[in-house]
């Protein structure tokens, strides 16, 4: 089969319900319609999903590389939710940061984290922050997390296979108690308790498992939270920076704490091993 | 997928033809930015290049913007022209429905929806957007082309990014040293200026001239050096 | 022949790993990069003989690897070669071409000549097939009087008053195009070398640093290294001396010296 991507054809045809803008100059157009659903350039080729994805792998001869590598965690217990996330990005072998901010405040009682493409997340839980404002506006009572999740869920959805790339945790408290969600880009959404996400998530849950259970105190599970995050920053090179920690209440989301895990590391040197026999 | 497509034509030698629609390139550059207390500097180096060559000795890449922050692109420079030339439209639309100049911070956040509106394809630039924010401190936004972005205190990228940033986190954020000294703007200027002429020793896509945005509460005043031009 | 058995080398290159590379690289496991001299080389031919000039930026990609290497290579006592292209290459065909007219000398009791080097150059880069990436700028000075050559890394060669080779060639050349005289003084034809190298090395990205020249004639060879130097390198603004406390200290420990007091004798019997 030939590829005829450099033939000019206008919309790709993937998604039929966007508004369909021609030139850059109508994207940023200032009426309503503009707002009403999120629109996006698209290049004009047959096939806009596999230029996309050339322009992001190894062959591409100027590649665009997109800030991955992560390891979150969020879980319930019985004082509500812990969320603790790393805070490095990773561009190829090259530290991109050592700051990002991967717990994304939704809303005052909504969190979301980072994991996958940065942009991605950032933006669709930003939108996703927007929607929930104006569902609260409309009914006058606060968006329940399963149908805030279910809106990111059924937003990127919308977008399969194009490439977008998120594995995100919906954390909040609602009507129902404190309630965890986890929704990524394939278009997977699932209720638990405890979940770890990200190139460290197989470290991260090593930890948790072995110290968790639902009647920890809000210490103990701040504390397991951290050496979670901890343990994967040191096995896993795509992680790093500082620990970043939420608690989830009935009253909502408050910041716990942030450490350089060069400081935990030395900290928990310091601690007596348990022994192996 | 097949890349390649028979040539059709009279001649008897069938010669394979690529027809990929390619329309990045890399014009190299370093560009960046430090905020301080109540400055905040950015900088660019001006040359432009493409494989072996150089387009020109004096292409600024650095832009002031005209709500007062400034915007350093690098990456491919005929997208950051694009890009400037729409977020400056979208400056003045703001200032029409507002009768107001647009926050750095809230610049920041549309600058991050702009680059995500080409998320299918992306502009290829990399950004660093530095000024003064609400309080007048120095604030550094730096930008992925698709447009995740993050506030920070110092941040350098471009073709010798990678050279410089340790640098700056020593230098401007004092990692592994014991003593931290007040961050002046002259002290500021001069680890600017070292890390571009240290640059443009072992980066080839570095030199020419470094163009410098120094911005306070007074305005902002332009200054050029000139850098090596091998 | 057993799997395992080991062999003395017995010269000339191993391909042992040829097949396994190329499925690596296949596999997506790229071999590492290898220090090219993306180069502005050149000669051009004056009254009383020949002057060689080159740059001096080596590069591993977009870094500059070495800021002042040495591209002007020897062959014998009449006879020079600047080399462009892989740095490692350049070095062992020069090196190996060097000594066989050594040991020519040596059996014919004369001077090599140019075609000599040239046609030992061609043949072995034309062995090769291009695998050996050397391009380069032969010049000496022999009974024929002087000459010069370039050699492309298939071994093609060109005989000619005034050469230019490398990244940097087109830069350099325009000068020679426009400047080049036929039986020019030495001054002129050293300042026109040195304009030519220097037209690579501001225009060319993968030249820079100095100009290295070398004057041959019949009565022998002027080599000037770093014959201009337009690339110093401005004072620094700071000094950035670390203070103590840089590194973190995990462990420290203080030992003396051992000190003998008393002991045996040694064993002598």
């Amino acid at each position: 089969m030939l590829d005829l991507s450099f033939l000019p054809s206008g919309r790709g045809g993937a998604v039929t319900d966007l508004p369909d803008d021609q030139d850059d100059a109508q994207t940023f157009a200032m009426d309503a319609a503009a707002f009403s659903h999120p629109s996006f350039v698209l290049p004009s080729v047959a096939d806009p999903v596999a230029w996309m994805k050339h322009q992001m792998s190894d062959a591409a001869e100027n590649r665009i590389k997109m800030a991955k590598g992560t390891t979150t965690l969020a879980f319930k217990f019985k004082d509500g939710i812990i969320v603790a996330v790393d805070s490095r990005a990773t561009g190829g072998t090259y530290i991109a940061s050592q700051s990002v901010k991967k717990i994304i405040e939704i809303n005052p009682y909504l969190l979301g984290t980072m994991a996958g493409g940065a942009a991605d997340c950032s933006y669709w839980e930003r939108e996703l922050g927007r929607r929930c404002r104006v569902y609260e506006l409309r009914n006058k009572e606060r968006i329940s997390v399963a149908a805030a999740s279910k809106l990111l869920s059924n937003m990127v959805y919308a977008y399969k296979g194009m490439g977008l790339s998120m594995g995100t945790m919906v954390v909040g408290w609602d009507k129902t108690g404190p309630a965890l969600f986890y929704v990524d880009s394939d278009g997977q959404r699932l209720k638990g308790d405890l979940f770890s996400v990200g190139s460290g998530s197989t470290f991260a849950y090593g930890v948790l498992d072995s110290g968790y259970h639902c009647n920890l105190s809000i210490e103990e599970a701040i504390d397991l939270g951290r050496r979670s995050i901890y343990h994967a920053t040191f096995r896993d090179a795509a992680s790093g920076g500082s620990v970043l920690i939420y608690h989830v209440r009935q009253d909502g989301w408050q910041v716990i704490s942030r450490t350089d895990v060069t400081e935990l590391h030395y900290q928990y040197a310091e601690e007596p091993r348990p022994s192996l026999l | 997928m097949q890349m390649y497509e028979e040539q059709k034509s009279s001649c008897p030698v069938k010669v394979p033809v690529e027809c990929r629609f390619s329309p990045y390139t890399d014009n190299g550059g370093t560009t960046l930015a430090i905020a301080g207390d109540d400055f905040c500097v950015i900088a660019g180096d001006t040359r432009q290049s493409e494989g072996y060559s150089i387009n020109s000795r004096y292409a600024p890449k650095v832009y002031q913007l005209s709500n007062g922050s400034v915007l350093a692109t690098g990456g491919m420079y005929a997208d950051g022209v694009t890009l400037v030339k729409m977020i400056e439209q979208r400056l003045e639309w703001y200032r029409h429905a507002h009768d107001k100049q647009m926050s750095s911070g809230a610049l920041a956040q549309m600058l991050s929806t702009i680059l995500y509106h080409k998320r299918m394809f992306p502009y290829y630039v990399w950004n660093t957007l530095g000024g003064l924010d609400e309080d007048g401190k120095g604030a550094v936004y730096s930008y992925d082309p698709v447009g995740s972005y993050e506030k920070q205190k110092w941040n350098c990228s471009g073709s010798a990014g990678h050279l410089i940033q340790p640098f700056l986190d020593n230098q401007i954020g004092f990692t592994h040293q014991k003593e931290k000294a007040p961050l002046t703007l002259e002290r500021v200027v001069q680890v600017t200026k070292d890390a571009f002429t240290s640059a443009t020793e072992r980066d080839i896509y570095t030199g020419d001239n470094l163009e410098m945005f120094l911005v306070t509460q007074n305005g902002i005043e332009k200054t050029r050096v000139e850098l090596k031009k091998d | 022949m057993p799997i395992n058995e080991v062999k003395p080398a017995t010269g000339g290159f191993s391909f042992d790993n040829y097949a396994r590379n190329t499925m690596l690289n296949d596999k997506g496991f790229k071999a590492p990069g290898v220090i090219k001299t993306g180069t502005t080389i050149c000669g051009c031919l004056w009254k009383g003989g020949l002057v060689l000039g080159a740059d001096t930026r080596a590069t591993e990609g977009p870094i500059v690897a070495d800021k002042n290497c040495e591209k002007i290579h020897y062959l014998a006592p009449n006879m020079y070669c600047c080399g462009a292209g892989t740095a490692a290459d350049c070095d062992a065909t020069t090196g190996l071409i060097s000594s066989k007219l050594e040991l020519h000398r040596l059996h014919t009791g004369r001077q090599s000549r140019v075609v000599t080097a040239m046609t030992m150059l061609e043949q072995m880069l034309f062995k090769y097939q291009g695998h050996i990436g050397c391009a380069l700028v032969l010049g000496g000075v022999d009974i024929n009087g002087p000459q010069l050559y370039t050699i492309a890394p298939h071994g093609s060669t060109d005989k000619l008053p005034y050469v230019t080779m490398g990244s940097g060639s087109l830069a350099a050349m325009a000068i020679f195009e426009s400047r080049w005289k036929k039986d020019m003084e030495l001054e002129d034809a050293m300042e026109l070398v040195k304009d030519a190298i220097s037209a690579g090395i501001f225009n060319d990205l993968g030249s820079g640093s100095n100009v290295d020249l070398c004057v041959i004639t019949k009565d022998g060879v002027d080599y000037r290294r770093g014959y201009d130097r337009p690339n110093e390198r401005v004072q620094k603004e700071r000094s950035y001396k670390l203070k103590p406390g840089a590194s973190t200290v995990l462990t420290s420990s203080f030992r003396k010296y051992v000190e003998v007091l008393d002991g045996d004798a040694m064993d002598t019997s």
